[in-house]
């Protein structure tokens, strides 16, 4: 408390700082920023932490503008815009894209990512990111794998094996994320070359491998570079040929500034010309749009021209996938002999992947009893029938270890249809003095009523709320239409006829 | 619970019914550590992945009932059970939920073949209003179902729902068609609970609604909520605590439902997380509603006698899905995850999957096109799907022929 208060009596203290009311907490604040001031105070400048000064209230955003009157109107009206916006970025025309994608996503974990830039470091902002980035990338791309490497120390370092369930790799990030795990603490230099190469030698494993399919899967990279530098053992513009050579493509998000190699890299593996800015490769400019570029990279790609001429050249199009669609079984058989009293229960066999690609993957039969006693969680040993062989496997999906059939829930390639059939944006009905619907044809909400237009001025500020389907012509809030379009991507009207 | 299947008939003894399924909630949850069970979200591949939260069961919650009418699938049935009594058994249902917290609230919808229609709430008319006339003019839509001297809020879902189902089955007698409508009825209890869930909760996402809604709450109170303004302020100030479910009531036995609409409901109410529970009468199980409750954590039940169907709904289906996790319901872990033919409809097990589109095929298409996307099918690929067994036999000749060739 001695420091707290001489920091706190001392003249040096900013008169800006409104301290009359909280002396206290004022105090603390500036005892941590000074002690710390050594390490870190060449990063912002004057403004000190970045959580300090990035106070954004919501009422600094209305601000009066020269009428003083509609201000308020205005800016809903903007943000009534933006909103639009978005959605119409969703194009509602279908174009194919090449869905089964596997994605190798490198971390930098070099000594440039202890900045403090991002709060609280670049590091564990990262990883956050990461974390939703994982979910929303699942949840888009359902049938896809992914797997996660960091480049530290000059090597890199697996951080989850190839995979297509989103739990293991959150699991995987939230090991990192735990301090007790620090064997993973940012270190040393990034290496580009070694990072490529083995994100390569994992994407060739890919499918389960040696399908005839897995030459159309689109395989890419993407990579998050907090360093400015690389420090690589041999050749990277090799490493770079080889890529393009396997037709992966590389994606960079750069935490600081651009790099000359990394745009090399960008532009050769995407088949863009020499040295012209590419929209592979972004440079953030604050934490907003570290998220931005990142969920960028959740949106499957377009087959791109080359690739549809080439299909249309040699006339081998794209390949058909047989797939098996499982049923969920019952984790125990209960048989009963004739006789109510005897019960036996089987235990279940199930043949699965434990690990997929790695070395102990070699198909195991595991015998799972079911029993609530056991370490093993309960919910594992339902599993899930094979419909061309039988054979039980427990994770989905997978291919069947047995049959080599493909197998997935439907539900998985249901989560793309929309990209399939995508909903037309609904238009604002004009403002009248009378409209045909009274509530919102979703939910019910009331609609406010129609009024007379007297002048030019008002009309432009103001909006009949009302947002049409122009098939069904049901008329819909905006919440409705922003939800429908941007969660559950039917029409409820137009599902009604 | 004997008394209770006996003393169904009028929903005058609605609050009876209430406390017996109350009775059977708490001895339920006495025992949590006994029944604990591990919560679902973490390993298994299908679900939802992200953390549940525990909050307290004080929360009020919505409950969305959708009741499917098609005439065929009831006509099918109709020496166990019919409309008439399904209604009621419903209503008592719905009159429970809403007994247990005041703030509760409930939503019924309607599903024909001429489309789908919100019963309760209606915007279009006022219910107090009802009330007051018909204490002068005693025109009660079906009567013994609704007395005078129910509880308020009973009351006023119940004639609502009473009356407009009377004109709903109307409407279904004049139209042809049979199509399920299902997935509309869906998708309005969708954005109907998105926006229960999301009403006012922050400027910025509800701008023009949250104007409208603070300028309109009288008007809105009044028509849309029905039950007063005391709830439905309660529920403005509480939104974001509120929780919801939806329960489908249908007797279809065709699989006809639409399969892209009613997955995008059914990823949509993962999102949101809220549970869809379908009690399924008829003699078939419908595996597109396996699947939605299966994906949901919902409850599914196929109801062989549905003449004890009030039996069914004030246990399984009372479980509020806050307390689900430590009472073992019964439901039946074998969903069928069949997925729809884009060429034919039909649900299959085994069939062919465009990489392109992802789009499903039962056969492979003769024209070697995708019937969604248009692609061009590897020809290679195409003979050697189509092959089908043979395959196996020349594989072993070259098992056999490659020795042959290595010295």
């Amino acid at each position: 408390m001695d420091d707290s208060d001489e920091e706190y009596l001392s003249p040096s203290m900013p008169p800006s700082r409104g301290s009359t009311d909280s002396p206290k907490g004022d105090g603390v604040s500036r005892r941590t920023r000074s002690s710390a001031n050594g390490a870190i105070s060449d990063l912002k400048g004057a403004n000190g932490y970045a959580w300090e000064d990035e106070i954004q209230r919501s009422w600094d955003i209305v601000k009066n503008d020269e009428n003083g009157d509609r201000s308020l109107e205005s800016i809903i009206q903007s943000m009534i815009e933006a909103r639009k916006k978005k959605i119409m970025r969703n194009p509602s025309t279908p174009f194919q894209r090449g869905i089964i994608r596997t994605l190798i996503v490198v971390i930098d974990g070099s000594l440039a990512m202890l900045e403090k830039d991002l709060r609280p470091t670049r590091f564990a902002m990262t990883l956050s990111l990461i974390q939703e980035f994982i979910v929303e990338f699942f949840d888009q791309n359902p049938i896809s794998q992914m797997g996660i490497l960091m480049m530290r120390n000059g090597v890199s370092n697996v951080i989850s094996e190839v995979s297509g369930l989103p739990q293991y790799h959150i699991d995987k990030i939230r090991q990192l994320k735990a301090r007790q795990h620090n064997r993973y603490e940012p270190k040393g230099d990034p290496s580009l070359q070694n990072s490529l190469e083995m994100a390569r030698s994992m994407l060739m494993y890919n499918f389960g491998g040696g399908h005839s399919n897995d030459t159309k899967n689109s395989k890419e990279i993407l990579l998050i570079f907090g360093a400015l530098f690389t420090s690589d053992p041999g050749d990277i513009h090799k490493t770079i040929d080889h890529l393009v050579r396997d037709d992966i493509k590389v994606k960079i998000i750069g935490l600081s500034a651009q790099v000359s190699i990394c745009q090399e890299l960008v532009n050769r593996t995407n088949n863009e010309q020499k040295s012209i800015s590419s929209k592979n490769y972004g440079v953030i400019m604050h934490e907003t749009h570290f998220r931005e570029l990142l969920m960028d990279c959740v949106v499957p790609l377009p087959i791109s021209e080359k690739d549809k001429a080439e299909q249309n050249e040699k006339k081998n199009g794209v390949p058909l996938i047989k797939m098996g669609f499982p049923s969920k079984i019952q984790p125990k058989f209960t048989v009963s002999i004739n006789n109510p009293n005897f019960n036996i229960d089987f235990p279940q066999l199930s043949a699965s992947h434990p690990t997929q690609g790695s070395e102990d993957s070699k198909q195991v039969v595991e015998v799972s009893t079911g029993e609530l006693g056991s370490d093993m969680n309960p919910n594992n040993v339902i599993g899930y029938q094979c419909p061309q062989c039988k054979n039980k496997v427990s994770n989905l999906p997978t291919v069947c270890p047995v049959c080599g059939l493909m197998l997935i829930l439907s539900t998985h390639l249901a989560r793309s249809y929309h990209h399939l059939v995508p909903l037309a944006p609904f238009t604002e009905v004009p403002v009248s003095s009378s409209y045909t619907s009274q509530y919102c044809y979703g939910c019910l909400l009331m609609f406010p009523k129609g009024v007379s237009v007297k002048s030019k001025a008002s009309l432009e500020s103001m909006t009949s709320s009302r947002y049409r389907c122009m098939k069904c012509s049901n008329d819909f809030c905006i919440d409705c239409d922003v939800f429908v379009h941007e969660a559950l991507h039917n029409c409820p009207g137009c599902e009604n006829n | 619970m004997a008394t209770t299947t006996t003393a169904l008939a009028t929903t005058t003894t609605a609050l009876a019914t209430t406390t017996t399924a109350l009775a059977t909630t708490t001895t339920c949850k006495a025992q949590p550590t006994y029944y604990n069970r591990q919560p679902t979200m973490d390993a298994i591949s299908d679900r939802v992945f992200t953390e549940s939260v525990d909050s307290s069961n004080d929360d009020p919650s919505l409950l969305t009932v959708i009741l499917d009418l098609s005439p065929a699938s009831w006509y099918n049935i109709k020496d166990q059970i019919s409309i008439n009594e399904i209604t009621k058994s419903l209503l008592v249902f719905m009159n429970a939920h809403l007994s247990l917290n005041n703030s509760n609230q409930v939503a019924f919808i309607a599903s024909g073949p001429q489309g789908s229609k919100f019963l309760y709430p209606n915007p279009g008319k006022v219910y107090d209003e009802i009330r007051t006339r018909e204490e002068d003019v005693d025109r009660e839509p079906s009567p013994g179902l609704v007395s005078k001297e129910m509880y308020r809020q009973f009351r006023v879902v119940d004639e609502a729902v009473l009356e407009e189902l009377n004109q709903c089955l109307k409407e279904v007698l004049a139209t042809d068609t049979h199509k399920s409508a299902l997935s509309g009825a869906l998708s309005m209890a969708l954005t109907y609970t998105n926006r229960m869930l999301t009403l006012d909760q922050s400027i910025s996402t509800t701008t023009a609604s949250a104007i409208n809604s603070t300028t309109n709450m009288k008007a809105s109170s009044n028509a849309a909520g029905g039950s007063g303004a005391a709830a439905s302020g309660t529920a403005a100030n509480s939104v974001s605590l509120m929780k919801a479910r939806i329960l489908i009531v249908s007797a279809n036995d065709e699989d006809d439902i639409k399969y892209i609409p009613i997955m995008n409901s059914i990823f949509t109410a993962q999102k949101m997380k809220l549970s869809i529970d379908v009690a399924k009468l008829g003699t078939k199980n419908s595996s597109y509603l396996q699947q939605a409750a299966d994906a949901t954590d919902g409850i599914y039940l196929h109801i062989d006698d549905p003449k004890a169907i009030i039996q069914v709904l004030s246990t399984a289906f009372f479980v509020e899905p806050s307390i689900r996790p430590y009472i073992i319901l019964p439901t039946n872990s074998n969903v069928n995850y069949r997925a729809s033919c884009f060429i034919t409809g039909k649900s299959v097990d085994l069939g062919y999957v465009c990489s392109v589109c992802l789009c499903i095929m039962s056969v492979i298409p003769d024209t070697g096109k995708c019937p969604a996307c248009g692609c061009v099918f590897d020809d290679r690929v195409l003979a050697q799907l189509k092959r089908g067994p043979v395959v196996m036999s020349r594989k072993k000749r070259k098992v056999e022929g490659t020795p042959a060739v290595n010295p």
